[in-house]
């Protein structure tokens, strides 16, 4: 079994691969990556997971991400 | 909805409800039709104004089987900065009428160290409700 800083690695490599572009014209969108494949942009996260099951199924891996110029830190207080 | 507590415990242990945490609910469905299980796991939840996401222990993910989705970059008090996995879930609210959330984003981080609670509900899912904290009468409300 993948570890935990393994999941999801290649997804996150293309994610930056093409962040600059997806800046551009899906800025704060969710996107939705198995592997190598992009499976499209959703508006929220929800609509994101629905799309992403519904295309690479239940067993299979993806990642959902929003598109940010700089990567959000959560802050808990 | 209103949730009783004394201004007492109100003020020692915070705004807390009972909570449902589950694999979203497609994942329910469809697991159940192929054979797979998703445990549903009853925890208690803090209401937490001062948490942008809503977390929870790391242990959580792994007993109901959550599917990661990424990862988030936690910046706690306490020094507990860094990048944790992000997973998806349901939650649902047992003995309430607040409606469950079929789908939300939780991450998992061991900063919930008291035995007492296992999930802070953050600003995330807050920003669905009105919240009313009345400390005088030891009583919280949630409206939808």
């Amino acid at each position: 079994m993948a570890t935990e800083e393994k999941v999801l690695q290649k997804e996150l490599m293309v994610f930056e691969q093409h962040k600059r572009e997806w800046l551009q014209t899906h800025l704060g969108d969710f996107v939705v990556i198995a592997d190598e494949t992009v499976a499209g942009f959703y508006r929220d996260y929800e609509s994101a997971f629905k799309a992403g099951l519904s295309r690479f199924g239940i067993r299979a891996s993806f990642l959902v991400k929003q598109v940010w110029a700089e990567e959000p830190v959560y802050l808990i207080h | 909805m209103k949730f009783p507590f004394t201004p007492t415990s109100l003020l020692q242990q915070g705004p807390h409800i009972r909570i449902l945490i589950s694999a979203t609910r497609l994942e329910v469905d469809e697991g159940r039709a192929i054979g797979l299980e998703f445990p549903e796991l009853p925890v208690r939840a803090l209401i937490d104004t001062g948490a942008s996401l809503t977390i929870i222990n790391p242990q959580i993910a792994a007993t109901c089987k959550l599917r990661q989705t990424g990862r988030q970059k936690i910046n706690a008090v306490g020094g507990e900065a860094g990048e944790y996995p992000e997973y998806a879930s349901a939650i649902a609210f047992p003995g309430s009428e607040l409606p469950s959330l079929d789908t939300t984003r939780v991450v998992a981080c061991p900063i919930i160290r008291q035995p007492f609670f296992a999930c802070l509900i953050g600003r995330d899912i807050m920003r669905k409700w009105l919240f009313k904290y009345d400390g005088r009468s030891g009583e919280i409300e949630i409206l939808v």
